[in-house]
């Protein structure tokens, strides 16, 4: 006999699923039997058409009959489970529950509002952290294989430098002699402010100076034009934002010649908007300008003075390089630490008076990218997950709470046949729909938040800007409704559907509610406050951090100063011609009405980054290797008076040291500990271990320790050379104001201007600016952890109240025979607040507890505090309990004012 | 479980489906499974109505539990026959629930003839 195919049939008893099972059994055999009559005598040659027509004549049958089944069977499941025909199916039912739930909400939309609108808080607050999390943490970088991307550094453990830049000969050592990379390329370990010649004046953007190959190792093309060629020098490749901004997005800008600080590139290419190269963070710590994105990226060439000693030798101690290879297919990233370990050692031996103590490390390039902000983000991401878990146990509190009243009802239901599993349900379904419209307000909500919270987070997070909503919110948001949904709804199914119902229809008219289930609230009510306690506390110990941070005293006066960067023109290209540069500018700022000291130095406090050196003191032989490293700046005329940073021992540079006169430095008071240990420094002699040639400089005084890098971090040694002896091409100037420092900003411009028209003046702000950027990141987190803290206390309050004011309404009976029986208002109040502060003394004791368990994990994000600080431990609760109390106020007061009369009339 | 609604009335039943129309009237010609009723309804049609196995199975169900047909077990020509079939045999309600069908469809093919819709009866030879 003619078959059918096996495909045929296998296909035919796939579709066949799609009919519900009662069908199937009846008509399966026959269905198939006929469908396959059919198939075995259609026209010869062409099947395929008729079998894919069945299939889908079987699928939308199939379903169109299980909607039907449903329909007829569920429309009243009650009905149908007690007279045991029907079991329960899922659509059918599901829409009934829905029905209920909605009837429900529809009845009590206080409640419902409350619901909806404490878990939209939990939830989207949830997806905001999350989708910035996502941003910033979780994506990939936009590099082709970015997991194979490293980050190489030197480093110097003697020193405590960890992920130093690397010296251009150490660099061509390390990739000429590792066999781990299949690519290394180098680049300046910070952005260089070029000024661009605009018809207009110049204009400083930043460059970033890479080696030819490093489009290549990063796996990305230009959108417009090419990237670098080998050996290519004169060229340029622009950013997309500045393509855009500068050229209007035009693309015949490939091709056009550009004059930066007075040299002519051509523009090759354009990269594309998503490519982002640098990220700040993966500048070393010898970043100049404050500045965070390319605007244009350069050739790195191996030569020049920047790179050739005056030996004429390619230069390995000074180190300003950084470096990023990809590794070899199958190495790991061990194998790749130990290999260039071992070139570093070599090197090490090779050349011990620049690299002994000095290795070599690698770090993956994401690490380098997110590793800062990780802890900071994952706290959050607990702390915004614990308010989460708050709303969740607040909802299920309301319906706990609401259920109570509907207990009957659930009873009813139960006697009449309906399974205990089908009352979960039906409650599982109600939270559900409450999360799942939470869910809804939270994406309005989401996009808000996301907004502020970008606008709020300091700009230094990574790839903060390319935050937005996107689909994985939706997921998200989804995946948040049915997690909150079964989490607030199964505490409440499960009491409430346990309850006896026999018990509960025998019961008074009101339909109270057992003992067990007043527990199961009060267990509730104790995890709220407990979570509130464990939130608050963090947010209190993250605030306090905040707050100290604000006292430190950053070694100078940060109120009243202006600061700017500067580019000394190119055309004063020597000493001299630049010390007179200096001279005239200077004085032409003195001389404005407002300004009352103005200086200049090459690293700014708060405002850039360092650069170190090591230093040799006189008369002391001591092992290349062991030799004390020190910040290294320049100070321009005026520059510790300007700051306010004090002269404690010596001198200030003076009109005495002149470029004739014998070298001089100063100290500050970190270094004259570590360098000479409680002997007075001034008229001692130091040398600069990078200078070459015996240049010896006398130390003519010590000034006061200044917070450089950040104000929680402690002042390190530092050492200033007068400017006038080593005038600097870009420094920063500083000018103490008598009034707002602001306003001098247009006066100093226009002084500039008098000098040269095309000097370039910028990045003009305020120290108060400087300092408060610096505190942002913590600001960002004590800020969120308080709103965070605050929602977790009101939510808290709420269940607290919710309880309180329930227990008063059940026992309203009680206090009114107590009443009746002689017993004082005060003392029902009493009885009520008693019974609330045990409920809010218990969960004060598991917050503890909990809170000493996780608050030790936030200890990196502290600052001047410790995680048990006592003074949060106890004053937090404390409020924590003064607010819970008030909560109860309101129930007390109702409890003392039954009227003992009606309450007992109600019997 | 089938349940004859014997009582019923047979213009409850209407309109019929145009498929389970076909059926009937299949059926009316004698007991058949489903494949013979495609087959019967695909000759009567010449081609013009084809019945997959999915709606002539839906169509089946419901018509047995109206109560228009039901399944008999007895198979006409055993020999011939595959253990999988099943046969349907219109019950009297399917017969006159069939012929009301075919009244209401006559009086609106008649109210289409008089809006001179279709050729007249003579024409058609």
């Amino acid at each position: 006999m003619n078959r059918p195919g096996r495909m045929a049939a296998v296909v035919i008893g796939a579709a066949l699923l799609a009919f519900p099972r009662r069908f199937r059994r009846r008509h399966g055999a026959a269905l198939r039997q006929a469908a396959e009559d059919r198939l075995t005598k259609a026209p010869a040659g062409g099947r395929r058409t008729p079998l894919l027509r069945l299939l889908l004549n079987l699928l939308a049958t199939g379903f169109s009959e299980r909607v039907a089944d449903a329909r007829e069977r569920w429309a009243w499941p009650e009905r149908g489970e007690a007279t045991g025909r029907a079991r329960m199916g899922f659509p059918g039912a599901a829409t009934m529950h829905l029905r209920q739930a909605l009837r429900l909400f529809w009845r009590q939309p206080l409640f419902t509002a409350t619901a909806v609108l404490t878990l939209a808080l939990g939830i989207g607050a949830s997806l905001a952290i999350l989708t910035v999390a996502n941003a910033v943490l979780l994506r990939p970088l936009s590099y082709a294989d970015a997991d194979r991307l490293v980050m190489i550094w030197s480093d110097n453990p003697h020193e405590n430098r960890p992920r130093n830049p690397v010296s251009p000969a150490d660099f061509l050592d390390y990739r000429s002699a590792t066999a781990s990379f299949s690519a290394m390329e180098a680049m300046y370990s910070f952005l260089t402010p070029v000024g661009l010649q605009t018809g207009a004046g110049p204009e400083m953007i930043q460059a970033f100076v890479v080696t030819p190959g490093t489009f290549r190792l990063l796996g990305r093309e230009a959108e417009v034009g090419r990237t670098f060629r080998n050996g290519e020098t004169g060229v340029a490749v622009l950013s997309h934002a500045f393509w855009q901004t500068r050229f209007g997005g035009d693309p015949g800008v490939v091709g056009r010649k550009i004059t930066m600080d007075g040299q002519v590139g051509e523009v090759v290419g354009v990269m594309p908007p998503d490519f982002v190269f640098p990220y700040r963070t993966m500048l070393g710590p010898g970043g100049f300008t404050r500045a965070v994105t390319a605007d244009v990226w350069l050739p790195l060439e191996f030569r020049g003075p920047r790179m050739i000693d005056a030996r004429g030798a390619m230069m390995r101690n000074v180190h300003y390089l950084a470096a990023i290879g990809r590794l070899e297919p199958g190495r790991s990233i061990e194998q790749a630490r130990a290999d260039l370990a071992t070139v570093a050692r070599n090197l090490a031996q090779a050349y011990p008076d620049t690299n002994k103590g000095w290795g070599a490390t690698v770090v993956p390039l994401y690490e380098q990218t997110v590793g800062d902000v990780r802890p900071a983000l994952l706290l959050l991401l607990v702390g915004v997950g614990v308010l989460m878990l708050t709303s969740c146990v607040n909802v299920a509190n309301l319906v706990l709470a609401r259920s109570a009243a509907r207990q009957r009802e659930l009873a009813l239901r139960s006697a009449l046949g309906a399974s205990r599993f089908r009352l979960v349900l039906q409650v599982l379904t109600e939270t559900l729909v409450l999360s799942s419209a939470g869910a809804l307000v939270a994406l309005f909500v989401v996009g808000w938040g996301i907004r502020a919270l970008v606008a709020l987070a300091p700009p230094e997070i990574p790839r903060i800007e390319s935050v937005r909503p996107d689909a994985t919110v939706l997921v998200a948001a989804l995946a948040a409704a049915v997690v909150a949904g079964l989490l607030a709804g199964l505490v409440p199914a499960l009491a409430t559907t346990r309850a006896d119902i026999r018990g509960t229809l025998q019961e008074g008219s009101r339909g109270t509610i057992g003992g067990r289930h007043r527990r199961t609230r009060a267990i509730l009510v104790v995890a709220e406050v407990s979570l509130a306690v464990v939130l608050s506390i963090g947010a209190v110990l993250l605030g306090r951090s905040f707050l100290r941070l604000l006292d430190v005293d950053p070694g100078f006066r940060p109120d009243h100063l202006l600061t700017m960067q500067m580019n000394v023109p190119p055309r004063f290209n020597t000493a001299d011609l630049r010390r007179q540069f200096y001279d005239d500018f200077f004085q032409r700022l003195e001389t404005l009405p407002g300004v009352s000291a103005v200086g200049g130095t090459t690293r700014l406090p708060l405002g850039s980054t360092n650069v170190s050196t090591q230093v040799i003191v006189e008369g002391r032989a001591l092992d290349p290797a062991r030799l004390p490293e020190v910040e290294f700046r320049r100070a321009l005329r005026r520059y510790f008076r300007a700051m306010g940073i004090p002269v404690l021992q010596g001198r200030d540079f003076d009109e005495r040291d002149t470029a004739a006169a014998p070298p001089v430095a100063v100290i500050n008071q970190a270094a004259a500990r570590r360098l000479f240990s409680g002997e007075d420094p001034v008229g001692k002699r130091v040398q600069l271990g990078s200078t070459p040639g015996p240049v010896w400089m006398t130390i003519v005084g010590v000034v006061g320790d200044v917070r450089h890098v950040s104000l929680d971090t402690e002042p390190a040694p530092e050492l200033y050379v007068c400017a006038v002896q080593n005038p600097p091409v870009a420094p920063f100037i500083v000018l103490r104001a008598q009034g707002d420092p602001a306003a001098l900003a247009a006066a100093v411009r226009a002084r500039a201007r008098e000098i040269d028209r095309d000097l370039p003046i910028f990045d003009v702000r305020t120290m108060e600016q400087l300092r408060s950027e610096s505190m942002a990141r913590r600001r960002f987190l004590a800020l969120l952890a308080l709103l965070f803290g605050a929602t977790a206390l009101a939510l808290a309050s709420a269940g607290v109240y919710g309880v309180m004011a329930l227990s008063v309404a059940e026992r309203t009976q009680e206090i009114g025979v107590r009443l009746a029986l002689g017993a004082r208002p005060a003392q029902m109040w009493a009885l009520v607040v008693r019974q609330g502060l045990t409920l809010i003394a218990a969960g004060v004791c598991v917050g503890l507890v909990l809170a000493r368990l996780t608050v030790p994990l936030m200890a990196s994000q502290l600052f001047g505090i410790d995680a048990a600080d006592p003074l949060t431990l106890v004053l937090v609760p404390i409020v924590l309990v003064g607010v819970a109390l008030l909560a109860c106020y309101v129930p007390a007061r109702r409890a003392m004012r039954v009227d003992p009369l009606t309450a007992l009339r109600c019997e | 479980m089938v349940y004859h609604r014997r009582d019923s009335d047979p213009l409850d039943f209407l309109p019929l489906t145009p498929v389970a129309f076909e059926i009937l009237l299949s059926l009316a010609e004698g007991d058949q499974h489903g494949y013979s009723i495609m087959r019967a309804v695909e000759q009567r049609t010449g081609g013009a109505i084809e019945v997959h196995a999915g709606t002539l199975y839906r169509a089946i169900n419901r018509l047995l539990s109206q109560g228009l047909v039901v399944e008999i077990d007895e198979r006409p020509a055993p020999e011939f026959d595959d253990e999988r079939r099943r046969y349907y045999h219109v019950t009297p309600l399917g017969l006159d629930v069939l012929s009301a069908e075919a009244r209401r469809l006559e009086s609106q093919v008649l109210a289409a003839r008089a809006r001179r819709l279709l050729p007249s009866r003579r024409g058609e030879g």
